[in-house]
């Protein structure tokens, strides 16, 4: 790597103040240190939010939901008595996926919501990628594309990594974010581009903006979530699709739904017009058959990856069979 | 001068006694009739705790005072030459110390993306990778094709079958008989079925990269090196060659070895590079190799398209068998040749016609039972195709074809201790679960892997009581170590625990090169010999103490003296020698014709297939394994289990991903290279079963490569059985089950 400078601020103020277009904030590092290693991140300066991880970390009840600090482990999710209800049990599910028993100790909720997309075309300064500054055009488009996009895209292929991304989407969270001594308070949405230009990051933060808190809305009577994704091997892998659902039930019939799809595009994509069929509907695999060939309807896929739409409505059908308590 | 010796040799199914010639001066070999104490139990490894507390030092973990890092150079060009390179600017950059050409002259050809340019070395890693930017290297740059079935000579894919153009045998192999007339042999058969295979690259995957930390010391023109390698001696001859001193002034240490899987036979590029940089700054060079240089420049498992086409009677039996196939071992054209054992055809005609193509890539090595796990993955498959059109259980087809009386019984052993019934799905493609197909799958493993050689050991005892054992050759993880204490312990009548073993430093007595599944067979005859030389020694001291003939002396419990008389402890008897040790050298004898000069070995594996999904997941695996004398049960069980690991990370997941274009590689890391980890890891059994094969005064033979054989392709059947469709490309990818799903459904 090249060399860096190293601030350990005092506090979220602090930190955000030494923010720019030269520095890159660090939360838990385990991806950054390897971008660093790769060179493919070269900053001037190296911001180290571990250094008030106190302050920030934490799942804590808030008027029937939960304000959950932006530096909480994935462990402590994935094992959060808080969180055990059905009502939350997507979030939990997505946790206990992600990566590696030593990276979910370590790695954080904010940075897996902040994560740069795993494109091996990125990855590697070899290629002239576009979304890394590198070259004129993605070279995804006609290049090995396997595990990219098939929706959503513009100009570059990339798919989205964050697994607990999707799960926070359906459970309506909102984010809080400091800026110097600015608060902000906003829908999950608005962290992702409205149009994921090549060009566009993967979150919407500014340089000196940091990621506080994700609010947890208290929940409906009847909620129930789930998450599901796909991969092609159990022990640390990426997700080839996912699907994160929330049902509010009333016996059998489905008084309303939330769908967001993951791995499947440059943002979590949700579902709203696919979610509506769910309204007013029993469970029934019918059912969620004709909802998952409506969250994918728009799908196009690339040269190799068709597959990944069979495979993500089969995600997305088991995700709402796990809800509704059919699975 | 040789002694004739009765021994009984074979295994529970088929023992008889065989006269074998011994050596003059050999030990009495061990046989079905030796009663051992050390030799055939469960001990840990000797340096497990070493190994998992972290003090054991691989080449990786050494750093010296003064020492520089060097790093290579690497064409971002699949295919051209180097024009010129200017090392000039690079030299003049902060904390470099040396920096060497390695394409130039008539040797400046670029190969694939990663072939070496140039090496520097300076005081950090970084600065050398900071100094890389500074070397100018010009390039003429030309087309490039990084794919098998792109390739000059390669065959037409249609319908997932090759066909023209077929490979002819290569000149030097027409020597051969003439191959029978393939074509009329599999029409008229009364069963007959063709298919194509074909398997992407995998790359080795050590843990610990290639390369070393080389000490050229000026002052005495001598060096050290510590080195990640599978052949110490190799390594020392090939440095004192680069470094240009002579081999006595060279000593090379592999203490620990973070995996080698066939890939460190030689130091290679890096290892060149790393001396040539240790002797221009005179200082020590640490040079390895990271990740995406270990996946691209050191060597993989080919690819390869096998056809074959195949007939049986109606009864069952074969009676012809064809394999054409195409290897790509990358850029040096050759090495990847695909291999099968022919236990289930030596009676039916036959053939094997085997051509490599050449790619822009890097070249091949060998890896774990170089070119078996391929062709048996095409022959295992096709076993099960022909088996379903004789209405033949694959179980029943296999012994009723099998040549193979020890694997006969295996086999038998095997498919009970595994359920094969049970797990069998009779209705292949079906099951009553809704979400999970079920199914399971066999393969037979072969191998040879006797040993040989003229490796020598050491054996000392000391006065206090303490032995030494030493030989100059790597443990690569095998366990080596362990078992030269294990056999020597035998010979003393001692524990294991009081044997200090030495290996990995060519000061010590000279070993083999771990390649072949040799290192086991070869070295224990002599570590044996020179144990039972020591005890020689030590008996002969007891006797002059006791005044009594030598040969009246025995060993027993740990005690040595007269039957019905006195004996003295091992610890007491000790003491009769003085501050010079006991040092025997023992010597690895020519083995005997003995009983047999193979391993056979089978596999049994079930699966549940998502149909939703396309995820398979291996619920269960048992392998039965023969290897000679099983010199420690658990170490044994482990390159079973070790083989099986490997097995399904390569038929599920393993692949080199190309970028066409670039002729890079894509998935260079372990992020993006797929193996398989714990939660993809089934229940795992290994039975060895034991056979005395008396070739030798231990009868061991090697295990390394033997079960790799077969793993790959039991769990291929095993997921053609649960889908009712043959599965015939690696790896069986979640995206090809669910093709293979819809195409069940059209």
């Amino acid at each position: 790597m090249h060399s860096f400078e190293l601030f350990l601020p005092d506090n979220i103020k602090d930190a955000s103040l030494r923010g720019g277009p030269n520095a890159v904030f660090k939360a838990a590092g385990t991806d950054l240190l390897d971008r660093l290693k790769e060179r493919i991140e070269n900053p001037e300066t190296l911001i180290n939010l571990l250094e008030f991880k106190k302050d920030l970390a934490g799942i804590n009840p808030q008027a029937g939901g939960f304000d959950i600090g932006s530096l909480t482990s994935i462990h402590d999710i994935a094992s959060s008595a808080s969180l055990a209800g059905p009502e939350w049990r997507a979030l939990k599910q997505a946790a206990e996926t992600t990566a590696t028993p030593q990276i979910r100790n370590r790695g954080t909720l904010g940075g897996n919501l902040l994560q740069k997309t795993r494109c091996w075309y990125l990855r590697s300064e070899a290629f002239k990628c576009l979304h890394g500054g590198r070259g004129p055009s993605c070279l995804a488009v006609d290049g090995e594309n396997r595990y990219h996009s098939v929706m959503g895209t513009l100009d570059c292929m990339r798919v989205h990594p964050s697994n607990l991304a999707p799960a926070l989407y359906v459970l309506g969270a909102e984010l809080s974010t400091q800026s110097g001594e600015e608060s902000n308070r906003f829908p999950i949405a608005e962290l992702y581009p409205e149009l994921p230009l090549a060009s566009e990051a993967e979150h919407t933060l500014s340089d000196n903006e940091i990621l506080t808190h994700i609010h947890i809305p208290a929940a409906v009577t009847g909620t129930s979530t789930a998450y599901v994704e796909s991969r092609e091997k159990l022990s640390f892998d990426w997700a080839t699709t996912a699907a994160a659902v929330l049902l509010v039930m009333k016996g059998k019939a489905i008084l309303s739904g939330r769908i967001c799809l993951g791995a499947v595009a440059p943002n979590p994509i949700p579902c709203d017009q696919a979610a509506e069929m769910l309204a007013g509907q029993d469970a029934s695999m019918e059912l969620f058959g004709k909802v998952a060939a409506a969250a994918y309807a728009k799908a196009v896929p690339l040269a190799q990856n068709e597959y990944k739409i069979e495979l993500g409505k089969a995600v997305l059908r088991d995700a709402l069979a796990q809800a509704s308590g059919l699975r | 001068m040789k002694n004739e010796h009765e021994m009984r040799v074979g295994f529970a199914g088929d023992n008889r006694k065989i006269k074998v010639d011994v050596p003059e001066g050999d030990l009495t070999p061990w046989d079905l009739d030796t009663k051992l104490e050390s030799v055939g139990g469960r001990s840990d490894r000797i340096d497990a705790f070493a190994k998992v507390t972290g003090r054991a030092k691989y080449a990786y973990d050494i750093n010296l005072p003064g020492m520089l890092h060097g790093i290579i150079l690497r064409s971002p060009h699949p295919r051209g030459s180097v024009k010129s390179v200017d090392l000039s600017k690079t030299l003049d950059m902060p904390g470099v110390k040396a920096a060497v050409v390695m394409k130039q002259g008539e040797r400046n050809r670029i190969r694939y993306v990663g072939d070496p340019v140039a090496a520097i070395a300076a005081d950090t890693l970084d600065q050398a990778r900071d100094a890389l930017s500074a070397i100018v290297a010009e390039y003429e740059i030309e087309a490039h094709n990084v794919e098998l079935l792109a390739a000059e000579g390669a065959p037409n894919l249609n319908e997932n079958n090759i066909s023209d153009p077929w490979p002819v045998p290569r000149p030097a192999a027409r020597r051969r008989p003439a191959d029978p007339d393939m074509e009329l042999e599999v029409s008229e058969a009364d069963v007959s079925a063709e298919g194509t295979w074909s398997m992407e690259v995998q790359t080795h995957s050590s843990l610990e990269s290639h390369g070393n930390v080389v000490w050229y010391k000026k002052e005495t023109d001598s060096a050290e090196i510590w080195a990640s390698t599978q052949a110490t001696f190799g390594a020392r001859q090939a440095l004192a060659s680069a470094l240009d001193i002579p081999q006595d002034r060279v000593t090379v240490r592999a203490e620990f070895v973070g995996g080698g899987f066939g890939s460190k036979f030689t130091p290679g590029e890096e290892g060149m590079a790393c001396a040539l940089l240790s002797k221009q700054a005179n200082a020590p060079v640490k040079l390895m190799l990271d990740r995406f240089e270990e996946h691209t420049c050191t060597g993989n498992r080919p690819s390869a398209v096998i056809q074959i086409r195949a007939g049986a009677k109606k009864d069952g039996t074969v009676v012809a068998w064809d394999t054409r196939s195409f290897g790509g071992p990358g850029c040096n054209g050759r090495g990847g040749s695909t291999s099968h054992h022919t236990n289930y055809f030596d009676n039916a005609k036959h053939r094997r016609i085997h051509v490599d193509l050449a790619t822009d890539t890097d070249a091949s090595r060998a890896m774990r039972a170089p070119g078996r796990p391929q062709g048996v993955f095409a022959m295992e498959g096709m076993m099960d195709i022909l088996a379903a059109k004789c209405g033949l259980d694959p179980l029943a087809f296999r012994l009723l074809n099998d040549n193979s009386e020890l694997r006969k019984a295996e086999w038998q052993l095997g498919a009970e201790k595994f359920g094969w019934a049970e797990h069998y799905n009779a209705s292949p493609g079906s099951g009553e679960d809704p979400r999970y197909l079920r199914g399971a799958g066999m393969a037979s493993a072969f191998w040879g892997g006797m040993g040989g050689g003229k490796h020598r050991v050491t054996c000392r005892i000391h006065r206090d009581g303490s032995v030494e054992s030493r030989n100059g050759a790597q443990d690569i993880g095998t366990g080596m170590k362990t078992l030269m204490a294990m056999l020597t312990a035998e010979e003393l009548g001692i524990s294991p625990e009081q044997i200090r073993v030495s290996m990995g430093n060519t000061n010590d007595p000279p070993g083999p090169a771990s390649g072949g599944s040799t290192t086991t067979p070869s070295l224990s005859p002599a570590v044996r010999h020179a144990a039972g030389l020591a005890k020689q020694e030590l008996g002969a001291k007891v006797a002059e103490r006791l005044q009594v003939d030598a040969n009246k002396i025995i060993w027993q419990n740990g005690h040595i003296g007269l039957q019905g008389g006195e004996m003295i402890p091992f610890q007491e008897a000790c003491k009769l020698i003085g501050a010079e040790p006991i040092e025997a050298t023992g010597i690895r004898q020519a083995n005997y014709d003995g009983y047999q000069d193979n391993v056979c070995g089978c596999q049994f594996a079930a699966v549940r297939v998502d149909r939703e999904t396309g995820l398979v997941l291996v619920e269960k695996m048992l392998g039965v394994q023969d290897c000679g004398l099983v010199i420690n049960q658990k170490l044994a069980e482990s390159q079973v289990i070790g083989a099986m690991i490997e097995g399904i990370s390569y038929v599920l997941h393993e692949q080199r991903i190309m970028d066409p274009k670039q002729g890079r590689m894509l998935n260079g890391d372990f992020a993006n290279y797929k193996i398989a980890g714990t939660l993809d890891m089934p229940e795992m059994e290994a039975i060895m079963y034991s056979v005395a094969n008396g070739k030798n005064n231990v009868g061991a033979a090697g295990l390394g490569e033997p079960p790799s054989t077969a793993a790959p392709a039991a769990v291929a059947n095993a997921v053609s059985n649960a889908l009712g469709l043959p599965m015939r490309s690696m790896p069986i990818t979640p995206d090809k089950v669910l093709a293979a799903l819809h195409s069940k459904k059209k």
